[in-house]
């Protein structure tokens, strides 16, 4: 089909036009793609990047023709051509015959992804035997060499595994070979990496990297996050609301982007080379007032012997109980002797991968859970040694951000009713009235209209609702705040906003934060000292300048060498 | 979407605007609006209240099937007839007089030949007894699906809420209760309870049938409580009972309200069968469940109407509540992110 | 396993334990003093006493209840206050006849239902799907009074095709002549509200992400169903038969007393109706003592067939 000799040779995959549109109930319909074109060129990686919102999932699953039927328009003007055939409007039966074979898909979630009742072999062997018309034998054969091509140990037992006894990083393993068994010429990953840790995430992208080169496939591979396709992406396709951005080659999007959207997705996230007084955010490029090159202020930050200590944490220990055997418990220890000194007005970054019991720290210190040992002292006084009627004087001097913006407001309550609630529990505000002005007046503090005062917290989106949530935390006016993850779950552009207004509460109110959170440049970028966790100790504990410099512990050194270099 | 009116829709208003949409549960909650006035009606004495008297002859047909020939012989048969006078009665002349005066007050009437819906055995209206009996079932059923749900609800949230050996303690009664199937459970104590009545059919429902809402509601304040709201609330210092009605309640009340409507099928079929057997309300009263006790035996002799007024009032009942029900849940389903 | 098991079993102790103190509350305190019903209209005061020294109801509550112990323990519970038969021979022998009807009950039912909620989810959101599922709700909305009522005096009675009544003395002659009628009527019964769960189970599986995989992967929608969907939807379903065959066992009463089969269902309304309390108290406790012991059964099936399950 393509001529070999001449340069311009057929993209095997070519998007035009493609505008797709949800309904929503009898009346309405979302406009998910408002008609965007692109093109995936025979062996190479295309990255296609957006964020939440901006339809990157929804081109994925119109090509594989797994969008829901009954709710999914798709514009006759549309058009998607694989290897020159057009996919629309193709019987299913041929559609289907070309899934599995000629194009695969990888999803987020391995674990729900995968069949949980069957074996990891019998799920890879069944795309053989149904594509490839192998027997029993020959597909386990071949499912045991796939196996050892996507880097599983020790295959001959894995095989018979059940996806529930694999680890995150195996299932994606599993899910990977499952997707490259029968030879694909194209292969879809809709951001493969994001539900797994930092060291696994390079794993994967090394071998999704090393397999596109053996194999000489297509990969197009979506993300939100821009940095992390640096290094694999050959073309890159930014999209936002529906609709391309800008599409080009990796080189060029990376050092000479032409689009304001695609320049401030570059320049949001905190990098660990700088960090400046405010982030940068969307609106500022977009509306022209940031430019690229700009130098920008520089925060110092760092721990002195003279900073004046708020809580000293000596010791502190957290177990949980499981049930094993005939009647005995199993101790598992989360937290193990952690100690720290937080310094009033900074920030205690606490930074590990998932189980190194970060965030079990954040909710001891709180006393959503009862600790195991330690003390925690404020003040003078052990808080964790206090009774329940005694602490309930210091609830509101020590508050918490959680992760989950969509699960940390009540969803029964307006925002109203959420501000004033810690009001009239500890008494702040003389009445009703006081309250309510009191809201209102946090609400403009963190950048909410008035409006949303009557609202309920579904009509805002994640950066909105944990704005609510630092509203609620300052109706108190706490000394000490715990950020539990609090920006991992935001978009990088939202991210931006939170950070910048968690800095200016602090510069104006004094609070001393203690900020958890698996992204290593959030936490240079915040904080004053950093705190490394793995499996519940503390394995390093410097300076953040100081850490990221010259890390001691060979944990610390595997969880940066990790971090996708982002070509800046 | 963001409007400039000051309190934006909460899970109700969304919820009913939903249903409104619906034109199947418009008709069937019309349906059971129209069942619950009736109620309403029948319990206050305003209809069906004289549904004892014998207004028409044994085995009435109803008015569109027409009268047969037994029926109007039935009726000529049972006319108060003129006895012939005693010329040896001393008493003639007074007793003439006073049976003057009976026929004034009380005009001698004569038995329907058929009534709307027919008649049972002893000449009663089926109509009027089918909404007298549907006044017991439906009053058990509402009043037995609230008492459970309360009850369930109440055990559900304190045992899933403070877990520890609050929850054993409920787990344990909800094993014993479980562990007895229901039926049996109601058989055995209408057996130890000799007094039959409305009220203990709905204590014997209530006090057993609380064993579904609480796992549902238990449920739901297990996966609540670990919720990131709740949590909050903890940390912004609301109190425990605060936090179990003031804040999860309400994102719990769609689910024991769908509850309660499931129940309230439950309790009138089983209500029926109570009442079919003889365990259920007293002689004096009706409910569906006697009148197809008696439909049983009319069958044979060929009258239906019986079983088709009580079949299909209770069909007609159950399934609309049943659709509503459907439709209610459908509608209150959070995915209100 | 050995040690789970071992674990559950002790754990049922107490609910059992649970279980005779209700029963024996509600008979022994709340049920009164039953020698009156026995002693008939006419006694005298010996008389009464008389009966109430055998059956014992003049002693302290608490060796009352260790009698009750006693005779769970012992399997006997003296004899029927009414007929005089031994109650453990009355349980024995109704066995048979009910399970005569209910396992090939439960075996059609568990069968049709999955196939036919397969097939229906094939369908679903569609027209067909919706007019199933109405039909669905107003077959359910019909007393099980009324079918019985109707097929039997349609079926039997008018046509003749089954015997109005009755039970035979062998094994072939129930199952194929007295009890085709009652399991066809319990079928009728039973295949909508069987029909909506199992289908609400196969839904909650469809919606999962592994069948996008499969999908994904170009397999054709009936495998994705019949081998995908199926395996997954099979654990809630059979954990659901399981746990319901005990409540099947006095759920027949209706047809039982109906078809005038000699099984436990029917032997607890005539003891209902006649007062007679050894009986129903020794079909209670067996019968919820059957209930923990396929719970437990159902639990390691349960284990058996879902690999992300482990029990310890």
């Amino acid at each position: 089909m393509t001529s070999t000799m001449t340069q311009e040779t057929v993209p095997l995959l070519q998007v035009r036009d493609l505008r797709i549109a949800f309904r929503t109930d009898k009346k309405n319909t979302f406009e998910a793609l408002k008609g965007i074109s692109f093109d995936v060129p025979d062996n190479s990686t295309v990255a296609l990047v957006g964020e939440s919102g901006s339809g990157k999932s929804v081109s994925s699953l119109a090509v594989m023709g797994l969008l829901p039927e009954q709710t999914t328009i798709i514009h006759p003007g549309a058009s998607i051509r694989f290897a020159g055939r057009e996919l629309l409007g193709l019987p299913l039966r041929e559609r289907r015959a070309l899934c599995g074979k000629d194009i695969a898909m990888i999803f987020q979630e391995p674990m729900s992804s995968l069949n949980p009742v069957f074996t990891a072999g019998y799920q890879i062997s069944e795309v053989l035997r149904l594509h490839m018309g192998m027997d029993q034998r020959a597909a386990r054969a071949r499912t045991l060499e796939l196996l050892d091509e996507v880097g599983i140990p020790d295959p001959q037992r894995k095989i018979d595994a059940y996806p529930s006894q694999l680890s995150g990083g195996q299932q994606q393993r599993v899910m990977i070979a499952m997707a490259i068994a029968c030879q694909p010429r194209l292969l879809i990953a809709d951001e493969p990496t994001t539900a797994l840790d930092v060291t696994i995430q390079q794993q994967i992208m090394d071998l999704i990297a090393r397999l596109q080169r053996e194999r000489r496939m297509a990969v197009l591979f979506i993300t939100h996050d821009l940095g992390l396709v640096g290094e694999i992406a050959d073309r890159v396709i930014v999209m936002r609301h529906g609709q391309v951005r800008e599409e080009g080659a990796a080189a060029q999007v990376f050092g000479a982007p032409t689009d304001a959207y695609t320049r401030a997705l570059l320049h949001c996230r905190p990098s660990l080379n700088a960090r400046p007084l405010r982030l940068p955010v969307i609106d500022d490029y977009l509306s022209g007032r940031a430019a690229p090159g700009q130098a920008l202020a520089q925060r110092v930050r760092g721990t002195t012997p003279g900073d004046e200590p708020v809580l000293v944490v000596k010791n502190l220990a957290k177990s949980f109980w499981l049930r094993e055997g005939l009647f005995g418990k199993r101790e598992f220890k989360a937290v193990k002797d952690v100690s720290f000194t937080l310094g009033r007005g900074k920030t205690l970054g606490v930074v590990g991968e998932s189980g190194s019991g970060k965030t079990t720290v954040g909710l001891t210190l709180l006393r959503l859970h009862r600790a195991t040992g330690g003390t925690a002292l404020f003040e003078g006084r052990d808080l964790l040694a206090m009774s329940d009627r005694e602490y309930q004087a210091y609830k509101r001097r020590i508050q918490i951000i959680f992760q989950n913006p969509y699960a940390s407001l009540n969803p029964r309550f307006t925002v109203g009713q959420i501000l004033e609630e810690p009001m009239r529990i500890h008494s702040i505000g003389a009445n009703e009235m006081e309250r309510s002005t009191l809201a209102r007046g946090l609400l403009g503090r963190v950048g909410l209209p008035d409006a949303a005062y009557g609202r309920y917290p579904h009509e805002f989106s994640g950066g909105q609702r944990q704005r609510i949530a630092i509203a609620r935390c300052l109706t108190m006016q706490p000394e000490i705040l715990v950020c539990d993850e609090s920006v991992s779950a935001l978009d990088v552009s939202v991210q931006a906003q939170v950070l910048n207004l968690l800095q200016d509460l602090q510069d104006e109110f004094g609070m001393s934060y203690i900020f958890i959170s698996h992204d290593l440049s959030v936490v240079k970028y915040i904080s004053d000292q950093v705190m490394v966790m793995h499996h519940g100790s503390v394995v390093e504990m410097a300076d953040s300048d100081e850490l990221y410099r010259n890390p001691q512990h060979p944990y610390t050194r595997s969880l940066l060498a990790a971090i996708p270099r982002s070509v800046l | 979407m963001t409007t400039l009116h000051q309190h934006s829709a909460g899970l109700w208003t969304l919820a009913w605007r939903r249903l409104r949409a619906d034109r199947v549960a418009m008709a069937a909650l019309a349906l059971v609006a129209g069942f619950l006035l009736l109620v309403l009606l029948s319990s206050t004495g305003l209809v069906a209240s004289d549904w004892e008297d014998e207004v028409g002859v044994n085995y009435a047909p109803p008015s569109f099937v027409g009268a047969d020939a037994t029926a109007r012989a039935l009726a000529r048969a049972q006319l108060p007839r003129e006895t012939p006078p005693n010329a040896f009665d001393p008493l003639a002349d007074e007793l003439s007089e006073l049976k003057a005066q009976v026929r004034e007050s009380h005009p001698p009437v004569e038995k329907r030949t058929t009534l709307l819906f027919g008649a049972d055995k002893w000449g009663h209206d089926i109509v009027k007894k089918t909404i007298k009996g549907g006044e017991t079932s439906i009053v058990v059923g509402l009043v037995a699906a609230l008492l459970a749900v309360m009850l369930g609800t109440l055990f559900g949230a304190v045992s899933g809420f403070f877990g520890g050996w609050v929850d054993d303690l409920f787990n344990w009664f909800y094993s014993i209760f479980t562990a007895i199937p229901s039926i049996l459970m109601i058989l055995t104590v209408a057996a130890v309870l000799q007094q039959k009545g409305v009220a203990t059919i709905v204590l014997i429902l209530g006090l057993t049938g609380w064993t579904g809402p609480y796992r549902l509601m238990r449920a739901e304040y297990i996966k609540h409580g670990a919720r990131e709201y709740v949590m909050a609330a903890n940390a912004i210092g609301a109190s425990s009972w605060s936090r179990m009605f003031g804040h999860i309640l309400p994102n719990v009340s769609h689910v024991a309200l769908v509850q309660m409507s499931i129940l309230v099928v439950g309790f009138i079929k089983a209500e029926v069968i109570l009442s079919f057997l003889g365990f259920g309300v007293p002689v004096g009263t009706v409910s569906w469940g006697s009148m197809l006790n008696e439909a049983q035996n009319e069958l044979i002799l060929g009258k239906w109407w019986q079983l088709a007024a009580a079949a299909g009032a209770m069909a007609l009942l159950v399934t609309s509540f049943s659709l509503f029900a459907d439709a209610l849940r459908d509608a209150l389903d959070p995915k209100i992110k | 396993m050995f040690a789970y098991v071992l674990r559950r079993l002790w754990q049922m102790l107490p609910t059992m334990g649970g279980v005779v103190l209700l029963v024996f509350f509600l008979f022994n305190w709340v049920g009164g003093d039953p020698a009156y019903l026995l002693a008939g209209k006419m006694a005298d005061a010996n008389a009464i006493e008389n009966i109430r020294r055998q059956l014992g109801t003049d002693q302290p509550y608490t060796v009352q209840l260790w009698i009750f112990v006693k005779q769970i323990l012992t399997f006997d519970f003296g004899n029927a206050w009414s007929t005089g038969e031994p109650v453990s021979h009355i349980i024995a022998s109704r066995l048979g006849p009910s399970l005569t009807v209910l396992i090939p009950l439960t075996i059609l039912e568990t069968g049709f239902g999955i196939a036919l909620a397969l097939g229906i989810a094939f369908l679903r959101g569609s027209l067909t799907d919706r007019a199933v599922m109405v039909a669905c709700t107003v077959g359910m909305s019909i007393s099980i009074l009324v079918y019985i009522i109707v097929f039997q005096y349609v079926f039997a009675y008018q046509w003749g095709l089954f015997p109005v009544q009755g039970w035979g003395n062998s094994l072939g002659e129930n199952l194929l002549r007295y009890a085709l009628l009652p399991i066809i009527i319990g079928l009728a019964v039973s295949i909508a509200p069987t029909l909506r769960l199992y289908r609400s189970f196969v839904l909650d599986e469809v919606g999962q992400d592994y069948v996008r995989t499969a999908r994904a992967k170009g397999l054709k929608e009936s495998r994705i169903v019949w081998v995908h969907v199926l395996r997954n939807a099979a654990i809630p379903i059979i954990t659901h038969v399981m746990a319901n065959l005990p409540a099947l066992l006095i759920g027949a009463f209706l047809l039982e007393r109906f078809f005038g089969i000699p099984g436990i269902g029917r032997e607890v309304i005539l003891a209902v109706e006649r007062s007679d309390f050894p009986v129903i108290k020794a079909i209670t406790v067996y019968v919820a003592a059957a209930t923990m012991v396929f719970n437990l059964l159902a639990d390691l099936l349960y284990q058996a067939v879902d690999p992300r399950v482990q029990l310890k």
